[in-house]
């Protein structure tokens, strides 16, 4: 074997091991700490009582939201 | 499907939480805002290269005078310029925010992100520039003189080390599937990039090895930077911009993981008929077709968030290219998983075919996503409003329009082109000649694309410089207050 293949072999190898090792480490933590519990949950907590469920946080300058859902013909 | 009605949230509550939300986005604003607004600078100077690009392909004697502006450099300039310059600039803005919003925690110690915002404009500077007077590599994803990459390794390093930093100091316990997205992203591009840099350049591999390990990793930089990004961006924006949790969080979950095992195995898909081990280019095959998962579980998911929604497109710039962005995803991918056939490769390889699958993922896609972002987080970060819906209209229909119009003609032109090119008894010139009304498109096109570029570049500068209504205190939304407001119909 050649000098860049030894590299080339070690890049492979080490990868897989790094690569491989890191998801598994990721994806135990995960479930020992809980994240995979409750997926409601999660899936609410990028909510919070300024921007709560059910409230519209975007719009055109100058467009209010609720007046225009209100207002609309369908 | 019932409405979902949250209870009317107590003032104090809101009042704090509003503040604690402002305070974080105060903390990473300066950071974020240098590597979101070198990423419109370099977005300009991709589409001129672009536009010179294109116009040459169909008009063979312009700008002929000059080495430095010949298709071969200008394309590959172009490439860096959107690549490493926009898209990755975009996604690092986009990766620091989020983090720190996702995390609900400060971002700490930023003159160390000036000095990362810095260094990845030297080495895209580098680069282009490097690249237009000649001292490119023929590498494609990496075709940056070897005096750049040390910048950008540098530059990711802090952006990494920072991301995960935010993540460590998290107030919110739960991780939401967009921090997977980022976590994912940053951990492997860095990997991705020195093991490339290594194996091309530092020590290089010799032979058929060099081109697996050169799409091994332009393969990945798509799927494995530019998507996680993106989709984490869409899995913010959707629900929060419309006020609904993603409908399937499993699912999402499920979305993610299955990304990170079948997306890296894809990668030889780009050397299908090439002289690479049978089996490799089968295993990619596979792996493509396994893609179908994740991105089914995407789509599925976003659709049905959205359903009964879909008027709110009408109000929220932000969710008007999030959702476009979102559609294209599934396209892209679908037709991907198709090109991977060795069936279907035969016709559309080194065809203009790729260049419109290419820019119906890294535009359509990528870029439509990244403007999405910017227009909900750019305002909540200089807590002013948008200058003008106009400007914004305008950027969305150059942009939708352009994109679809580019994406139609090099379609079909560079479907029959490969056809045509599969049959010997055609002469090469005819097909040159019949590809030239679809090449004329792409570039006009590409001019309703560079004046949306222009628009947004303007509103960009106009929120910087303080133009836009201030919105600073309250809440972060951006809706008007009840009732301030005539109700008219709205304009699209
Ligand atoms: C399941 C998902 C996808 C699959 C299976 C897929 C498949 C492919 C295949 C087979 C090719 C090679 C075509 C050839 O040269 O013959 C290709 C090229 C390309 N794809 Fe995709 N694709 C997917 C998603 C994406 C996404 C999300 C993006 C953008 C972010 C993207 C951007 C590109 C680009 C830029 C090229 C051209 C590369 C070059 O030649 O420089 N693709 N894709
Ligand atoms: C102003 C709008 C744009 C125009 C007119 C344009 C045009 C072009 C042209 C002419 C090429 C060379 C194609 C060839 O080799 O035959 C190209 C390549 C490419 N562009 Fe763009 N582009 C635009 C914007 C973008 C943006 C914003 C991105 C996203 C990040 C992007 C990503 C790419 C990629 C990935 C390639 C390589 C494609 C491949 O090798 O198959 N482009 N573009």
């Amino acid at each position: 074997m050649t000098p860049p293949d030894i590299a080339l072999l070690a890049t492979v190898v080490g990868s897989i091991v790094l690569f491989g090792g890191a998801a598994a480490i990721a994806l135990g933590w995960a479930f020992r700490d809980g994240q995979f519990d409750n997926f409601d949950q999660g899936s609410k907590s990028i909510f919070g009582p300024d921007e709560p469920v059910g409230e519209a946080t975007d719009a055109f300058p100058g467009i209010n939201v609720e007046v225009e859902e209100a207002t609309a013909p369908w | 499907m019932p409405v979902m009605t949250a209870p009317e949230p107590v003032r104090h509550d809101r009042v704090k939480s509003a503040a604690e939300r402002a305070a974080i986005d105060a903390s990473c604003r300066g950071p974020v805002l240098v590597f979101a607004s070198s990423a419109v600078f370099w977005l300009l100077m991709g589409s001129m290269l672009a536009l010179i690009a294109s116009f040459k392909l169909h008009i063979p004697y312009f700008l002929t005078g000059s080495p430095e502006l010949t298709f071969g450099r200008v394309r590959m300039a172009h490439l860096q310029s959107v690549g490493i310059g926009w898209a990755s600039l975009a996604a690092v803005a986009a990766c620091l925010w989020l983090m720190c919003r996702l995390s609900r925690a400060e971002l700490m110690y930023p003159k160390m992100l000036y000095l990362a915002g810095a260094l990845w404009n030297i080495g895209v500077f580098l680069a282009v520039f490097g690249i237009i007077f000649g001292a490119g590599q023929s590498v494609e994803w990496l075709d940056a003189p070897p005096y750049a990459p040390p910048f950008f390794v540098a530059a990711l390093g802090i952006v990494s080390a920072w991301t995960v930093a935010v993540f460590r100091r998290r107030r919110e316990p739960h991780l939401y599937v967009t921090q997977w997205y980022i976590l994912g992203a940053i951990f492997w591009f860095p990997w991705l990039y020195l093991v490339a840099q290594f194996t091309i350049f530092w020590a290089p591999v010799t032979g058929v090895v060099q081109p697996i390990v050169n799409w091994w990793f332009g393969h990945n930089v798509l799927g494995l930077w530019f998507t996680p990004v993106a989709l984490g961006s869409a899995y913010y924006l959707i629900p929060k911009i419309i006020g609904r949790p993603i409908h399937s969080y499993y699912l999402s979950i499920i979305g993610f993981w299955s990304l990170a095992l079948f997306y890296s195995w894809a990668g030889m898909h780009h050397l299908i008929g090439g002289p690479i081990p049978a089996w490799l280019a089968t295993a990619s095959t596979v792996g493509s077709m396994m893609m179908f998962i994740p991105v089914l579980a995407v789509a599925i998911n976003h659709h049905m968030t959205l359903l009964g929604h879909f008027h709110r497109l009408r109000y929220s710039p932000a969710l008007r290219f999030t959702v476009f962005g979102a559609i294209a995803y599934t396209l892209v991918s679908f037709q991907g998983s198709l090109m991977a056939l060795k069936e279907v490769s035969k016709t559309a390889h080194f065809t203009h075919y790729i260049v419109a699958h290419a820019h119906l993922g890294a535009y359509a896609f990528v870029t439509m996503i990244f403007f999405g972002l910017f227009y909900y987080m750019i305002p909540r970060l200089t807590g002013r409003e948008w200058v003008s819906s106009v400007l914004i209209r305008i950027h969305f229909w150059c942009a939708a329009v352009g994109i679809t119009t580019y994406f139609a003609a090099l379609s079909i032109g560079g479907w029959w082109q490969g056809r045509m090119m599969n049959n010997p008894d055609i002469p090469f010139a005819r097909i040159v000649m019949y590809t030239q009304p679809h090449l004329l498109t792409r570039s006009l096109a590409g001019l309703l694309l560079t004046t949306g570029h222009i628009a947004f570049a303007i509103s960009f500068v106009m929120n910087l410089a303080g133009w836009g209504k201030q919105r600073s205190g309250g809440p972060t939304l951006f809706v008007e207050p009840q009732a301030t407001y005539p109700p008219g119909p709205p304009s699209l």
